[in-house]
């Protein structure tokens, strides 16, 4: 019962002083088991294969039964003491019999002596009806069954011999001798007075000395069905707390055991299994509790496994992402190096490093020209795009200003604009506070958003805008050119979109630049979005905060 | 200080070809190396006076061959000009954390590229065969 004694302990803290005495109680319960074969008994209770219905029953009855068998053994302690009464009773008669008959005698021979004296017949009648007093009393102790049978007859003969004496003096007091024989009949009947009186008296003392020992054996048997009683009543309570012990912890160890299970349950350990000697509805549950943990082990076993598997695919994944990067990066080089040559070539032969060139080869080496920065553009879209949907592009957060972002767009725009014929301006408020955000990023931003609006507008002007709302700076792009049909705005934003399909042959462009400045804005915790009507113009807005989170970017 | 000598280390024959051609009308004398292994042999030996440095290289990475050069004291006072073709964020960083001087992106102007090595070699006034 170590168990049940380490969690009696381990929960004795924060206790009321009522818990308290249940737990000094279940203390002393669990020193019992410990200390006795009790527990045995405990765990074979349990072990019976029977319902907590049929064992409660058994116990009750067990009790019920006892007090039964005290109640029977009562009623046989009255009769038997009812039985001694009336020996009691009996012995009593006697005694008073044979005193009466001890009387009689006396004053039989009281007459008989005045016979002799006297030499009346009037005395002998006397005699004779003591002498059947004397008979009559001989006869109750006979029929009363006394034991002294053997006493009585030599009384009956002393009697008789008594009664012939009397008998003699009668005939003598009739034949007128008295006279001579009186001396020696008044000698035989002192004999035998003392005789019958002797024997009488021991008669008597007999039936009182039965009498005594009766009473002694009646109040024996009184204190021995007093001690019975007490001890049935005493036997049937400690039955009853015996019964009530073994049973209600044959019950009271499952249920702990079942607590601790159900703990260790609670913590996670699943697939371990509860034993218990119970056979019955606890013995029920607990398989079914086993049953239980068996399912958890399973389910958790497969959770386990289904977690690991992610893992690994997880694992497998950034691997790939991995692979995806440095494929990307290597197709960076790769791409750039041939890019590389074919540029720097043309822009040697263009200032005439190997000499003047002809003027009919000057146009198609500046086409040259034009169609590989187009490429290139395309080459840093594309990878632009992979790099940011990969996730592996990465802000670089540092303070700038914004009028200078705009001077650069714009002194890198302006020549394009000035060819078109278009008026090219900005408005940049001058007292807009120092900003933090990626610069080069968000000029690509700007840079692609002014771009189309030169590349989309035929006649009128381009011009970039910047304002300060809250917190966020604004950024406008207005153009008074082409301008996109309601129907297209939504998809404007969207990777290798242009409105229709001759626009990108009459303007170009890879349909990129719009879904990079989205994400670029996006990165920086901003939005964009566009207002435009078809023929009047287009206004592409972006939002950042003049102070871009760390965390966002 | 005559001949300006700048080491070129490039695996691609194309890019080797542009550099030498134009330097061919300046007073750089160009030599050339085709991996960062050959390009820090070499620098030992010639002590150049200028380095451009490719980043993806055969052998020995460019920026490796950078910290290579940097540590050792024969080579550590010549200028490394690292040229990158991955447009990622941090190459800058990497560079100059190797020992570079400077960094330029690939595709590079040739223009550019002569302005650059003009800032680190100042030619003589007149140049054998300049352009300008």
């Amino acid at each position: 019962m170590r168990d049940a004694r380490d969690s009696v302990e381990s929960s004795v803290p924060n206790r009321s002083p009522t818990e308290l005495r249940e737990v000094e109680l279940e203390r002393l319960a669990a020193l019992v088991q410990n200390r006795t074969p009790i527990r045995r008994l405990v765990r074979w209770v349990a072990g019976i294969r029977a319902s907590v219905h049929t064992k409660l029953l058994a116990g009750f009855m067990v009790v019920a039964l006892l007090f039964v068998a005290m109640a029977g053994v009562s009623l046989q302690t009255i009769v038997s003491a009812t039985h001694q009464a009336q020996l009691l009773d009996a012995a009593h008669e006697q005694v008073s019999w044979a005193e009466q008959g001890e009387q009689a005698l006396a004053r039989q021979m009281h007459y008989t002596d005045l016979a002799l004296l006297s030499q009346s017949e009037a005395a002998i009648a006397k005699i004779l009806r003591e002498n059947n007093r004397f008979n009559d009393m001989l006869a109750k102790l006979d029929a009363s069954g006394m034991t002294e049978q053997g006493l009585l007859e030599q009384v009956r003969l002393s009697q008789d011999e008594a009664m012939g004496v009397v008998a003699d003096i009668a005939n003598a007091i009739r034949d007128g001798k008295i006279g001579a024989v009186t001396g020696l009949l008044l000698q035989r009947q002192e004999h035998l007075d003392e005789e019958i009186t002797s024997r009488v008296g021991r008669l008597v003392e007999a039936e009182r000395s039965r009498m005594t020992r009766l009473r002694d054996s009646v109040s024996a048997a009184n204190r021995r069905s007093l001690i019975l009683t007490a001890g049935f009543a005493v036997s049937a309570v400690a039955l009853a707390l015996f019964c009530g012990f073994v049973i209600s912890w044959s019950f009271i160890l499952p249920v702990r055991k079942a607590q601790r299970f159900l703990d260790q349950v609670a913590a996670g350990n699943f697939g371990r299994h509860i034993s218990v000697a119970n056979r019955d509805e606890l013995g029920v549950l607990a398989e079914r509790m086993n049953h239980m943990s068996d399912e958890l082990h399973r389910f958790d076993s497969e959770q386990r496994r289904a977690s690991s598997e992610l893992v690994r695919l997880n694992d497998q994944l950034a691997l790939a992402s991995k692979a995806k990067s440095e494929f990307l990066a290597n197709m960076s080089h790769e791409l750039r190096t041939p890019m590389n040559a074919i540029l720097g070539f043309t822009e040697m032969l263009l200032d005439g490093l190997y000499g003047d060139i002809p003027g009919e080869l000057r146009e198609p080496l500046a086409d040259i020209q034009v169609n590989g920065r187009h490429l290139l553009h395309l080459i840093n879209d594309v990878l632009d795009l992979s790099k940011i949907e990969a996730g592996r592009m990465d802000l670089a957060l540092g303070e700038y200003s914004v009028r200078e972002v705009v001077d650069v767009v714009h002194l890198s725009l302006r020549s394009l604009a000035a060819e078109k014929g278009l008026e090219f301006k900005t408005s940049v408020p001058d007292d807009l506070p120092p900003a933090y955000g990626d610069s080069r990023r968000l000029a690509q931003c700007l840079m692609n958003l002014a771009g189309n609006a030169i590349k989309f507008t035929r006649a009128g002007r381009v011009e970039i805008g910047v304002e300060l709302a809250g917190d966020e700076l604004v950024f406008r792009v207005a153009d008074t050119g082409i301008g996109i049909p309601k129907e297209e705005l939504e998809n404007v934003f969207a990777e290798f979109r242009q409105v229709d399909t001759t626009v990108t042959r009459e303007f170009g462009g890879t349909g990129l630049g719009l879904s990079i400045t989205k994400k670029f804005v996006e990165m920086h915790g901003g939005r964009i979005w566009v207002e435009s009507e078809t023929g009047k113009g287009s206004t592409f807005l972006f939002a950042v905060p003049v102070w871009v989170k760390q965390e966002a970017a | 200080m005559r001949g300006r000598t700048v080491l070129y280390v490039e695996d691609n024959e194309y890019n080797r070809k542009i550099v030498r051609q134009l330097f061919s009308r300046t007073s750089y004398r160009l030599i050339e190396a085709i991996d960062g292994e050959a390009g820090v042999t070499l620098a030992r030996e010639e002590r150049p006076d200028l380095i451009l440095m490719d980043v993806q290289l055969p052998k020995m990475s460019g920026l490796e061959a950078t910290r290579v050069l940097k540590a050792d004291a024969r080579t550590s006072d010549i200028p490394v000009i690292v040229i990158t073709s991955f447009a990622l964020s941090g190459d800058r960083e990497k560079a100059a954390e190797a020992g570079a001087a400077s960094y330029l992106a690939k595709p590079y102007s040739p223009r550019e590229l002569l302005a650059l090595v003009r800032q680190y070699l100042p030619e003589p006034d007149n140049p054998s065969g300049g352009d300008k």
